[in-house]
C-alpha cells in the first residue's frame, strides 16, 4: 500500500523535489519496483480508458434522447434538414 | 442517498452535454456537410469533441474568449483536419485551443477487460474515474460517495488502485492479447 502512494505521488508530480530524488534511487536499486511503476502507469491509462468508455455511453444517451424524444421535434428537424439539401 | 448523490454528477453531466447538444450540434452539422461529411460523421466527430472539452474542463478548467459553441467548433475543426490528414496549422487556432487533442492512452485494453472491471468492482471504478479521470477533490470524492472523512476516502482510493492494478497485471500475463 505504501509503494502504491508513493508511485502515485511520484507519477502525479505531488511528491517534493526531494521525495522525487529519493524515490527515483529506489527504482534504480529495486527492479520490483520499477515493475510496480508500469503497471500502475498501464493501470492509469485503463482507467482512462474506461472513464472515456463511461462518458461516451452518457454522450450517446443523450444524443438518443434528442433524436428520439417527442419533445426535441424542432431540434431533429433543423439538423435532419442540414443533410437533406 | 450514496448512489442519489453519484447519480445527480451523472444528471449534472447530461444537462450539460443536452446543452451543448442544443448550442453547438447545428453548427458542426453545417461544418462537417460543407465539407462532404454524412450526418454520422458528424455525430461522431462532435462527440468525440465532446470528450475532449469535458476533460478540458476537469483537468484545467478552460477560460473561454469565445462561446461554448465556437470552442467545440474549434475543436472539430482540429479533429476533422486530423482525421482528413489536412495539416493542421491550416486551422487556426486560438490559445485557449492548444493542446486540444485527445491524448492516446498509450494502452490499448479491450473491451472485454473493461468489461471485467466495470462487472468485478464497478464501485471502485467509479471511484477511480472520480479522482483520476473527472478530477475531483478527495474532500468531494469522501462527500459523493459517503466515506466518513477526506482519510477514510483516500485509503479506499488506494485499496482500489492496488485491486485494479492487480487484475489488469493478472489478464495481461495470463491473457497475450489482453494488452495490446
Amino acid at each position: 500500500m505504501r509503494d502504491i502512494q508513493q508511485i502515485d505521488d511520484y507519477l502525479l508530480k505531488y511528491a517534493g523535489e526531494a521525495d522525487n530524488g529519493l524515490f527515483e534511487a529506489r527504482l534504480i536499486l529495486q527492479p520490483a519496483l520499477r515493475e510496480c511503476l508500469l503497471w500502475q502507469q498501464k493501470t492509469y491509462a485503463i482507467i482512462r480508458q474506461y472513464s472515456r468508455r463511461q462518458l461516451k455511453a452518457e454522450i450517446e444517451s443523450v444524443h438518443l434522447h434528442l433524436f428520439t424524444e417527442p419533445e426535441h421535434i424542432l431540434f431533429r428537424r433543423k439538423i435532419m434538414a442540414i443533410f437533406s439539401r | 442517498m450514496q448512489a442519489m448523490v453519484i447519480e445527480d454528477r451523472a444528471t449534472e453531466r447530461k444537462v450539460l452535454f443536452k446543452h451543448l447538444y442544443q448550442q453547438a450540434f447545428p453548427l458542426v452539422a453545417k461544418y462537417v456537410r460543407d465539407r462532404g461529411g454524412s450526418f454520422d460523421a458528424a455525430k461522431d466527430i462532435f462527440q468525440d469533441a465532446l470528450v475532449i472539452y469535458y476533460e478540458k474542463l476537469a483537468t484545467s478548467g478552460v477560460t473561454l474568449q469565445y462561446s461554448e459553441r465556437s470552442y467545440i467548433l474549434g475543436i472539430v475543426k482540429h479533429l476533422w483536419a486530423k482525421k482528413n490528414k489536412w495539416h493542421s496549422h491550416h486551422i487556426e487556432l486560438d490559445d485557449s485551443l492548444a493542446g486540444i487533442a485527445m491524448e492516446e492512452t498509450g494502452t490499448s485494453a479491450p473491451e472485454k477487460l473493461l468489461d471485467l472491471l466495470h462487472h468485478s468492482g464497478q464501485r471502485c471504478m467509479e471511484l477511480l474515474q472520480a479522482f483520476y479521470y473527472d478530477k475531483l477533490s478527495m474532500s468531494k470524492i469522501a462527500g459523493l460517495f459517503g466515506f466518513s472523512s477526506e482519510r477514510s476516502a483516500t485509503v479506499q482510493k488506494y485499496k482500489c488502485l492496488e485491486k485494479v492494478r492487480d487484475i489488469v497485471k493478472e489478464k495481461s500475463l495470463t491473457h497475450e492479447d489482453f494488452l495490446a
